[in-house]
């Protein structure tokens, strides 16, 4: 039998590196309460290889603002005006099916020079088989996406890819094609 | 002071995909990547994330008072840099890694070669002001890649940094200095430039200056710019 599955080699990452909440951006720690500022919404999807294979075990991280748009970070020049209750980060990893989930706030947008980003999540994927760290960018359907200097980034026919689809109330639908196919654009920093 | 994003120098990122390791032509991206900008939601990390991953796990070697892994103690030491070669202080430092026999103590690793029951496989810590990390762990052993033109991974450990800008998140092995493994393994070999390869391979602290307890290794790693470690899986 010629191995093509994930069982060939490495990364392992650990499974007790993951613990309860850790996909939950709404909370600072495992045990805060979730922040409430903003819509809560769902993030799901598949990881899928080439031929539409699901991808086991892979990892995923999500970063993202606030619901007014701002980064408890020193590089945002608002970050005292920040969800102090908000994480806006979260690690989720795939299961047999290749899928994955993030609980988090709607993010908002921000001015950022010339430019307005619209409200987006910065996903990376990684795991057996990537060499790099896939990174790609989640935008909402909502969102006033083609004056985002990211998504302008984006040859047209494929900037849809990149747009979450609605799947129910608070639910987001966001299917990562890692090759071929209808495979995700990403990017490098 | 600002920080600076310079690009990713040539010959530091792997050539992809590898020839003998099938699953990086499934996974790799066939598509160019695209070159994003560095705007606030890339030069951002969550502050404090060592609340939401717990840190202060470093000594892998011992998993409870008096139950001590099997194999050769190690201690991995060395610093986080950031572009300009400053210690980063409070980044996130994921290892994990092998048991002395070459199997992870992880459900996909269905090889047939023993698990230690004293030894896991992975910790986490926060750097200190200076940029510092250190683990106490086991040299890990080597395991083939079961392909029909069998190679073998050489002693690895996984790495996994989360700093202060998510644009400089980082994972990738660190290597022991003078393993003949070394030099037929496809993932160190597919970094093209020598001396970012030479950046994979810890150095080993003169046992004078460590003593009896373990052998002691020096791994700094850098998050970007010219002197940057390679990312690899």
């Amino acid at each position: 039998m010629l191995p093509s599955s994930e069982h060939t080699i490495g990364p392992f990452f650990p499974q007790s590196f993951f613990r309860e909440g850790d996909n939950d951006l709404r909370r600072i720690t495992a045990e805060a309460a979730p922040s409430i500022r903003g819509e809560t919404i769902t993030i799901h999807g598949v990881v899928l290889k080439a031929d539409g294979v699901a991808c086991v075990n892979m990892v995923l991280e999500a970063w993202q603002a606030d619901a007014a748009g701002r980064f408890n970070h020193e590089a945002d020049p608002e970050a005292h005006l920040a969800d102090p209750d908000f994480l806006g980060w979260g690690r989720a990893w795939t299961d047999a099916e290749g899928r994955y989930a993030f609980t988090t706030l709607l993010p908002g947008g921000y001015a950022e020079g010339n430019h307005t980003r619209a409200p987006h999540i910065n996903l990376s994927i990684m795991g057996a088989g990537l060499m790099r760290i896939a990174r790609t960018t989640l935008f909402f359907p909502q969102g006033n996406n083609t004056a985002d200097p990211v998504f302008a980034l984006v040859p047209a026919p494929l900037q849809g890819r990149l747009v979450a689809q609605p799947d129910g109330p608070g639910r987001y639908r966001f299917d990562i094609i890692l090759h071929g196919g209808a495979e995700t654009p990403f990017f490098q920093d | 002071m600002a920080e600076r994003f310079d690009p990713w120098p040539e010959g530091i990122q792997p050539n992809m995909p590898i020839a003998g390791y099938p699953n990086t032509f499934s996974h790799t991206p066939s598509a160019p990547l695209i070159q994003r900008p560095a705007t606030r939601t890339e030069r951002t990390a969550p502050a404090r994330l060592s609340q939401k991953l717990l840190c202060g796990d470093d000594n892998l070697a011992v998993i409870a008072p008096g139950r001590m892994a099997q194999g050769q103690l190690i201690h991995i030491s060395g610093r986080v840099l950031d572009e300009d070669g400053r210690g980063v202080p409070h980044a996130v430092v994921e290892l994990w890694q092998a048991n002395a026999g070459g199997r992870y103590r992880h459900p996909i690793d269905t090889r047939d070669a023993p698990l230690d029951p004293d030894f896991i496989g992975n910790g986490r810590v926060l750097t200190d002001a200076a940029g510092r990390y250190g683990f106490f762990t086991i040299r890990p052993g080597a395991y083939p890649v079961p392909v029909p033109q069998t190679w073998w991974r050489p002693p690895h450990v996984h790495f996994s940094v989360l700093g202060p800008a998510s644009l400089s998140r980082l994972v990738t092995q660190m290597y022991f200095p003078g393993d003949p493994l070394n030099d037929l393994d496809r993932i160190l070999q597919s970094v093209p430039d020598a001396a970012a390869r030479a950046r994979l391979v810890a150095a080993m602290v003169p046992p004078v200056e460590v003593g009896l307890g373990w052998l002691a290794y020096r791994f700094d790693i850098g998050l970007r710019g010219r002197a940057a470690t390679p990312e690899l899986p």
